[in-house]
Formats: structure tokens, C-alpha cells, sequence
């Protein structure tokens, strides 16, 4: 059975089991400081399986695979979702209950992200990736007492089920297309015949699936409305590790289902497929943050941008034409989200604390003069937006070199691509624009007359989920040639299954 | 130990020190700005001195026996070739004494920052930090992250520290700036990314050599040039991308002025220079006589707008892009003399610059005012300040005995070898509307009947108040009448650029004869 290689996921799967047990048991007074603790060493024993034994190989009777780009994605999760603990504690104090649920499900979906880069045919794809979505939303509406967040909650559910459709429609399609379901019989069947119009309609659908996940163009319009209703560490959690799922997939599926079909005229108008959503991804997030003034809405835009920058990595692994530039784009997707998630976890550490607050402390109006009420939120805050603007020496500026780098090496040979590094280049100013105007407001404003004023105390879990993140992405930052290696050894998994 | 690396590490650890220190007290915070900044002009100095002779380990470019000194590598990133690696020739060395007497006098004039002052000396440290960055940098990478790194401090600090007036706010001066870089630098990237995946590195050493080879095709040149070039000549500012720079120099806080006109811009033409004509020089025969034609806007253009200013700031704001101008047209004349002059021209117009900018910031604290029309008379109150800005106006006029009159003869000799002959009479008109505008300046600010609200000035009195203007007098003096010491170090860095550029005209000749 080999079960030391699902350890790191039986691990997640106890903690979160744990936490609900914990939370049922625990006397009421304990467990807003007890639960959290179950989470966060459920996680840590996660990461250690991970890093420690190394799994290496199939398990579940072939539906569960262990390799370099699972082990990456796995050890990943553990980690983000670890941070996404620790700043979590800091809203959950405050809860009178829903302790136990709410980071039970936290756990799951975790479980699911992680499962999510495992998965060997379409039908652990859909069940890990719904893992992920039907406990996203709960998450969502969690404050059910607050309209928004129950608003939240409904939306998500409407255009997930939707995509959910589309997603399961694709999965059928792809599988009368090709007569299987396993991803090896698949990646067969498309190097030897190619595609026809059934099997690419099918793709087409898994891939609207996925984007719903990544909030890409035209799956996006959910974002805003749910990152702004949901409470702020679900927001968190959404932007980073859901988002991550992702694209995991995306990198997954493109490399069984269009890689073997590459330079077939079948295969390569995804080329023209994915360069197209990338750049409307793009635009749409870089112009449609320019306007927005409270900060959860601003970080959705945003956070569609930067979709918009991993499928044109997502993109470069259509279009290249040798393994090498393959892996060159994968492995800049795979940095870009490890950068992207410690950003926007330092971000939302920072935003999680003011909202703790109380209600309507997420409006720009409340950052204004951040620097004079919290010197440590404001230079964490500078930072995160510095690095989701891709400026050194962050951590976000080492993801949009890759992307571009891998980019312009791939449009050597296909000159096409060039277009997409000028709509990428634009978006880096625009980003830029919005970015800036919340740093001003935080730096060079006052606080203001009718706003909140005076300190601000921190708790514990804040600190140290703001330090980690201010070390983490300098650290990546200046010094990323290990994340680099590591990217490309896990990238350099997805295409050595064909051999 | 490197001497490059002493001045990069400098500020980047006096940065980091500051941080440390508590906000309650300012005066550890500038003591530490000023020590720190004293380290790297003497170092700069010891850089200087000691280039002709030092025996530091050096690198050479085989094909035009270009050589680096001070060379120092650590592997970075090996998976992609990637090094942090330093090195000068004597245009870097040139640059970045520039740089270290334009910061420690700035660190000087920013003595009287009270608001904020350890947040001020952070940004402008790590401002630095990233200047010098670029100037030491022998590899691609790097160059990039520095220069991206000296970007958003200035926002900080002109968006924190700046002022305001009734033509242009810091907030739009401050925003304007950084897009306008920011779209230039990202554009840059992708030819510098191109180039890498052409060559396979980003070693601006081997990068020299593989140019030199004929890595870069004629028609990867013509495709590349133009973004690079542009992203660089933003920065410069040539004329028509040049309109966030008199504003971004109004707003910007004294100190930041001094760096943003004095240094900053000189990436610009440096980035030109080392890596868009050395890398493409065939290219480069084919536009720089477009640049000819456009640096003329700047010299005229400016020059004529400067005129019809009323805040000093935005009168030398505008006579810098006029005179980038000179610096541009030195470049395009692709000949020694001219390429020489404009790099001297680069660390002259850097020092007046920084002197222009100091002067108007230490009577802008006393009055707050800097429209011609409010001031006038200033001599009487402040005759050292008014003295010492009467010979920047001097300078900045290229009159004889300053370094300016030096690098503006060699750039105008230069323009007429190369057969430029409009741009080189315009360029000498340009030099008398210089004199028109920056007489009437000192006519309605220091001269005439002073309004009785000025009698409270003070002149600045002690030592250390005259320390930065007399320090930026004297180097203008000193190589306007010594020249030779600092030309022979740009010599050094300029002669493979010019041989380079000469060696494309004659292949673009031969092939052109073939047919």
C-alpha cells in the first residue's frame, strides 16, 4: 500500500479531524487559543513528512503519484497554510464559537490542494479539487450573521457549481474523446492522434473549470464581491493556496493533455488560446484595481493580475518548443506562486489585523497614516505591495523576471510571444499605479480626522506571521537561486513522465 | 578588500543601522547618513586616485581590450549563469565619485530635515544604495535589480518630503516619475532579456566580447535598440519623454534634487553607453543620428521653456534637460572627442546641478517661496549663498575655468568633426540662452530691491553650513582648470565604446560597397 507516501496528507486529514474533536471537548474558555495550536502542528508534522521522507512513487492503487512537482507543490501548502494559521489565530481569538469548524475546514481544503498535485486521472482531479471548492464555501459565509460574508458565500457557491459543470462536462468529453480516464492513457492518445473537435471542446471546459479556480478572465467576476465579503483570513486563504490549486492543475493538465500534441496544428492553437486569456487576465485585473479604495477589493483585482502573469508562464510551457524552455516556464509559474502567496499572506497578515479592528476597517480611508499607528504593520504592508509590484529586492520582483525571462527565451522561435511581453509590461506599470497610491496613503498621509486613531496593539500571532513574511520574501528575494533549483527540479517532473 | 564592494555596502549598512536606531533620535540617525556617506567619498576618492595604478584583479575584453578593474564574482544563481558580480573602468569611477560627492553633500544640506528624520535618511540611503548599484555592477541582472531598487525611495521621499506648489503636487510629480521610469525600465528588460537569450549571459564582460564577436546580428540590433535605447533615454530624460523631470525636480525635497538631477538621470546616459551602444553597435550607427537630431529639441526646447519659468526650481530643472541635450548630442557624434566630452559633461552638469539644487534648498527653508517674482535682493542677506550661486550660473553658462566649459567645447569640437554642423551652432546658441536665463534668475532672486519680509534671513554662517557649497565650487574649479586627470580616466572607459561604434561603421561601409 505504501503508505508512508500519503503520510504528509493522513497527517493533514487527523489534524483537521483533531481540531473538530478538540474544539467539541476542550472547555469553552481553551479552545480559541488550543484549536489553532492542533492546526498548526498538524501542518508542521505535514511539512516535515514532506521534506523528511521524500515520497517518491504511486500509491491508492495507482490514483495517488508522488513526484518532484507533487513534493513541491505539497511542501508548498504546508508551509502557506502553516502562515495562514498563525495569522488566522489572531481573527479566531475573537470568535465566541466555530472554532473547531473553522479550522477543520481550513485543514480540508489544504488536504485538498495537496491532493490536488497528486491526482493521476480526472476523477481524483474532480473530487481534490472539489474538495477544495466545497469547503471554500462554507469558509466564505462563515460569519453568517453578516449579510456580506453570506453574500459571499452564495456567489461563490453559484459560479463554482457553474464551473463545477463545466469542469465534470470536460472531464466526460475529454474521456469519450480519448475512452479513458488515467492522465498516462490520455497523454498517449493525444501524442498519437491529436485533436479532434470533441477532445478539444472537452479540454476547453476543464480548462474554464480551472480557471474559475485561478480566477481567470472570463471566470473572474466572482472575485471581488467574495474577497471582500468573506472574513479576511478565508480572503487569504482564496487568493493564496486556492489560487495555487489552481494553476497546479492547469501546469498538470497542459502537460498531458497539450504538451504531447505540441506542433500539431490541434496543439498549437492553444497556444493562441491561453495568450489570449492571459493578456485579458491581465488587463482586466491591472485596470479594474486602478479604481478601487477598499483594500480586500484592491487585493482581488490585484490578485486577477497576477493570474494573469502565471498563464503567461502557463502559456510559455505551450508554446516552447524545446523541453529545457518548458521547464524554464513551469518552473517561473511555480516561483511566481510561492512568491505570490507569501506576499499576499504578508498583505493579508496585515489586513486581518486591522480588520480584527472591527467592521469596515478594510477601506483605503484606514490605512491612511498606518505608518504613525503601526510603524510594523505600515513597513509590512510597504513591502508586500512592493513585492506584488515586482520591485527588488522582493520576492514578487524574482516571479516577473522568470515569467519574463522564460518568455522572451521561448519567443525566439515563435515571435508572437513578444506581444504578450509587452501586455505583461504594461501590466507592471499599471500594478505599479494602484500599489503606490496605498503606499502614499500610508506614508505620506496623516491619519484621518474621522477615522480610527491611536496605536494599534498587536497580538502575538501577528508579529510572527509579519516578521516570517518580511523575512521570507526579502530573503527570496535577494538570495533565490535554492527556490529556483527547487522550481526547476519539480517543474522538470511534469515532463519527465513521457520520457 | 574590494573597493567597490566598501562603497555599495556602505550605505547599504548604514541603511540597516538606521533602522535600528529609535525615531526619538535623529541626531544618531544623521550622524550615522553622515559618517557613512564621509566612508564612501574617501573610498570614492582612494577609487579614483588609484585607478591608473592599482593592481587589483582585472578583467579584459579580449576583441576590444576594454579592462575592468576591482573585478570581484560571486555566483548568484548558477542554474542560469547568474553573478553578483563588480568591477569599474574609469567611466564607472567617474560616475560614481559623482555619486559620492553628490551624496555626502546632500546628507550635508539635509541636516535641517526635522520632520521624520530617520524614515528621510532610510529611503535616502537605500536611494543610494541602488545608484551606486548600478554604477559597480558588471552583470545584467543586478544592473536591473539596483536601478529598479533607487526607484521607489525617490517615490517615498518626494511623495513624504516633497513640496508643493501651485503648478504641480508632489503626489502627481512623485507618480508621474515612477510610471514614466518604471514603463522605460520594463521595456529595457525585454531587450536585455532578449540579449541574454541570444548570448546565454548576463556578464557584461563576456557580453562585450560576445558584441564584439558578432553575436548580435545587424538585424537583432535594429529590433532591440530602439526599447533599450528609449528606456535608457527616459531616464536621461531626452526630449519628447522628458516631462517628469522639471516636475519631479520641483517637488522633490532639496537632498533629492541634488541626487535625482546630479546622478540619477546620469544612469540614464550611462545605461546608453555601456549597454545599449557597446552591446549594438551597428545599431547604434544607424539611430544615434536620430538622437542628433531629437537632443536638439532638448537643448533649444529647454532652454527656451527654462526661460519662461518663475520657480527657480522648475528654471533648473529645465536647463538640465537642456543640458542632457549636450550629453545626448556627445553621444551621437560617436567620436572620441564627442563621447568624451559628454561623459564629462555628465559628472560637470552633475556637480552644478547638485550645487544649484543645494543653494535654492537652503533659501527655500527660510522664505518657502521660490517664484522669482516674491524674491529679490537675496545678495544683501545671504551674500555667501548668493556668491556661490552667481558662479554655479557661471558654470552652468560654460564659462572658461569651469569643468562645464570643458565638456561643452569637447561636445561641440566633437559634433562638428562628425559633420553635425546644425546641432553644434545650436548647440553653441543653446549656451547663450543659458546665460539669458540664468542671468535673470540671479537678477530677480539675489539683485534689485529686496521686500522687507527678507530682512530675517540668515546667510549660511558656520562651517559646516558651507562645507557642501564650497566642496561642489571647488571640484567645479578644480577640473575645470585640471581636466586632464579626470579625462584620462573617461578616456579609459569611452576609447572600446568609440572603437566598437568605428568598427560597425566600417563593416556597415564594406558591406554597402559589396553591393
Amino acid at each position: 500500500m505504501n503508505l508512508h507516501l500519503i503520510l504528509p496528507e493522513v497527517l493533514v486529514l487527523v489534524g483537521g479531524l483533531l481540531a473538530v474533536t478538540v474544539s467539541l471537548v476542550a472547555p469553552p474558555a481553551r479552545r480559541a487559543g488550543l484549536v489553532p495550536w492542533v492546526a498548526g502542528l498538524a501542518l508542521a508534522a505535514a511539512l516535515a513528512a514532506v521534506l523528511v521522507l521524500r515520497p517518491d512513487g504511486v500509491s491508492l492503487a495507482g490514483s495517488h503519484l508522488s513526484d518532484g512537482f507533487s513534493r513541491f507543490v505539497r511542501a508548498m501548502a504546508c508551509a502557506g497554510g502553516l502562515l495562514l494559521v498563525v495569522i488566522s489565530s489572531s481573527y479566531t481569538r475573537r470568535l465566541d464559537r466555530g472554532h473547531g469548524e473553522f479550522y477543520g475546514l481550513l485543514l480540508f481544503a489544504l488536504l485538498g490542494v495537496m491532493l490536488v498535485s497528486s491526482v493521476t486521472d480526472l476523477m481524483g482531479l474532480f473530487v481534490s479539487l472539489e474538495l477544495v471548492t466545497i469547503t471554500s464555501y462554507v469558509l466564505a459565509a462563515f460569519k453568517r450573521t453578516d449579510p456580506r460574508s453570506a453574500e459571499a458565500g452564495l456567489k461563490y457557491l453559484v459560479v463554482g457549481a457553474v464551473s463545477s459543470a463545466f469542469l465534470l462536462f470536460g472531464c466526460a468529453l475529454v474521456f469519450g474523446a480519448t475512452g479513458s480516464v488515467t492522465f498516462a492513457t490520455i497523454s498517449t492518445h493525444v501524442a498519437g492522434k491529436g485533436f479532434g473537435p470533441l477532445l478539444a471542446l472537452g479540454a476547453g471546459l476543464v480548462f474554464c473549470g480551472l480557471f474559475f479556480k485561478a480566477a481567470a478572465v472570463p471566470f473572474q467576476v466572482w472575485a471581488p464581491d467574495v474577497y471582500q465579503g468573506a472574513p479576511s483570513p478565508v480572503t487569504a486563504f482564496l487568493s493564496s493556496l486556492s489560487k495555487s490549486a489552481g494553476f497546479v492543475l492547469l501546469l498538470r493538465i497542459v502537460s498531458i493533455l497539450v504538451v504531447p500534441a505540441a506542433g500539431t496544428p490541434g496543439g498549437d492553437a492553444w497556444i493562441a488560446f491561453f495568450g489570449v486569456v492571459a493578456s485579458l487576465t491581465l488587463l482586466y485585473g491591472n485596470l479594474g484595481a486602478m479604481p478601487q479604495r477598499d483594500v480586500k477589493r484592491l487585493l482581488a483585482y490585484s490578485s486577477i493580475g497576477h493570474a494573469g502573469y502565471m498563464l503567461l508562464g502557463v502559456t510559455v510551457v505551450i508554446a516552447a518548443k524545446t523541453t529545457a524552455l518548458r521547464v524554464d516556464g513551469a518552473a517561473a509559474v511555480l516561483v511566481y506562486l510561492v512568491a505570490y502567496y507569501l506576499t499576499t499572506l504578508t498583505a493579508f497578515a496585515v489586513v486581518v489585523a486591522l480588520s480584527a479592528q472591527g467592521r469596515g476597517h478594510d477601506s483605503a480611508g484606514v490605512y491612511a497614516g498606518l505608518h504613525r499607528r503601526s510603524p510594523l504593520l505600515a513597513f509590512a504592508m510597504l513591502l508586500a505591495l512592493l513585492s506584488l509590484a515586482g520591485v527588488p529586492p522582493m520576492a514578487g520582483l524574482i516571479g516577473k523576471f522568470l515569467v519574463f525571462f522564460s518568455l522572451v527565451g521561448a519567443a525566439e522561435a515563435r515571435p508572437g510571444l513578444y506581444a504578450l511581453g509587452v501586455v505583461g509590461s504594461l501590466g507592471v506599470v499599471l500594478s505599479l499605479y494602484y500599489y503606490l497610491l496605498l503606499i502614499r496613503d500610508m506614508y505620506a498621509k496623516e491619519p484621518a480626522a474621522d477615522g480610527p486613531q491611536g496605536p494599534i496593539v498587536l497580538p502575538l500571532g501577528t508579529k510572527v506571521a509579519v516578521f516570517v513574511g518580511i523575512f521570507a520574501l526579502i530573503g527570496l528575494g535577494v538570495y533565490w537561486g535554492g527556490a529556483f533549483d527547487a522550481a526547476r527540479a519539480a517543474a522538470s517532473a511534469l515532463f519527465a513522465a513521457r520520457g | 578588500m574590494n573597493l567597490p564592494l566598501v562603497i555599495l555596502l556602505l550605505p547599504a549598512f548604514a541603511t540597516l543601522a538606521i533602522f535600528a536606531v529609535p525615531a526619538s533620535r535623529p541626531q544618531v540617525v544623521k550622524g550615522i547618513a553622515f559618517l557613512a556617506t564621509l566612508g564612501v567619498l574617501v573610498a570614492s576618492i582612494v577609487l579614483a586616485v588609484t585607478f591608473g595604478t592599482t593592481d587589483a584583479p582585472s578583467e579584459t575584453v579580449r576583441a576590444t581590450g576594454h579592462v575592468y578593474k576591482h573585478v570581484m564574482t560571486v555566483p548568484w544563481v548558477p542554474a542560469l549563469g547568474l553573478q553578483f558580480k563588480l568591477g569599474v573602468d574609469g567611466m564607472g569611477v567617474a560616475m560614481v565619485l559623482l555619486t559620492a560627492l553628490t551624496i555626502f553633500t546632500g546628507v550635508c544640506v539635509s541636516f535641517s530635515v526635522k520632520e521624520r528624520a530617520k524614515e528621510f535618511f532610510l529611503n535616502l540611503l537605500a536611494l543610494v544604495t541602488g545608484v551606486f548599484g548600478v554604477f559597480v555592477s558588471l552583470d545584467l541582472f543586478f544592473y536591473y535589480f539596483f536601478y529598479e531598487l533607487a526607484v521607489i525611495p525617490m517615490f517615498l521621499l518626494i511623495g513624504c518630503w516633497g513640496s508643493t506648489t501651485k503648478t504641480m503636487s508632489r503626489d502627481y510629480a512623485s507618480m508621474k516619475l515612477v510610471l514614466m521610469l518604471t514603463t522605460g525600465a520594463v521595456f529595457a528588460l525585454l531587450g536585455l532579456l532578449a540579449m541574454y537569450t541570444k548570448a546565454g549571459s548576463f556578464d557584461m564582460v563576456r557580453l562585450e566580447q560576445l558584441a564584439a564577436t558578432g553575436t548580435f546580428s545587424r538585424a537583432f540590433q535594429l529590433a532591440w535598440f530602439p526599447p533599450v535605447f528609449l528606456g535608457f533615454a527616459a531616464l536621461v530624460p531626452m526630449w519628447p519623454l522628458h516631462s517628469w523631470s522639471p516636475g519631479g525636480h520641483a517637488a522633490a525635497p532639496a537632498a533629492v534634487s541634488m541626487l535625482h538631477a546630479g546622478v540619477l538621470m546620469k544612469i540614464g546616459a550611462y545605461g546608453i553607453l555601456r549597454v545599449a551602444v557597446t552591446y549594438m553597435p551597428e545599431a547604434a550607427q544607424v539611430y544615434l543620428p536620430w538622437v542628433g537630431v531629437l537632443c536638439c529639441f532638448n537643448i533649444v526646447y529647454g532652454g527656451l521653456v527654462a526661460m519662461a519659468q518663475k520657480d527657480m526650481k522648475f528654471v533648473v530643472g529645465y536647463s538640465s534637460s537642456s543640458h542632457m541635450g549636450y550629453v545626448l548630442l556627445g553621444i551621437a557624434t560617436a567620436n572620441l572627442i564627442g563621447v568624451q566630452g559628454a561623459v564629462y559633461l555628465m559628472f560637470a552638469h552633475g556637480v552644478m546641478t547638485a550645487l544649484a539644487f543645494s543653494l535654492i534648498g537652503f533659501f527655500y527653508e527660510q522664505t518657502h517661496t521660490r517664484m522669482l517674482d516674491d524674491l529679490g535682493g537675496l545678495m544683501k542677506k545671504m551674500p555667501f549663498v548668493g556668491t556661490c550661486f552667481v558662479i554655479m550660473s557661471m558654470a552652468s553658462a560654460g564659462l572658461p575655468g569651469f569643468a562645464n566649459f570643458v565638456s561643452e567645447l569637447l561636445v561641440i569640437i566633437g559634433a562638428w568633426h562628425a559633420g553635425m554642423y546644425v546641432p553644434a551652432i545650436l548647440a553653441t546658441w543653446g549656451i547663450v540662452v543659458t546665460g539669458v536665463y540664468l542671468l535673470r534668475t540671479v537678477k530677480s532672486a539675489f539683485l534689485g530691491r529686496m521686500p522687507a519680509r527678507w530682512e530675517g534671513l540668515e546667510d549660511a554662517r558656520t562651517p559646516f553650513q558651507k562645507l557642501p557649497f564650497v566642496l561642489l565650487v571647488s571640484t567645479l574649479l578644480l577640473f575645470g582648470f585640471w581636466p586632464a586627470p579626470l579625462l584620462s580616466l573617461i578616456r579609459q572607459g569611452v576609447t572600446p565604446i568609440v572603437a566598437s561604434l568605428d568598427k560597425a561603421a566600417q563593416k556597415t561601409a564594406a558591406e554597402t560597397g559589396q553591393r
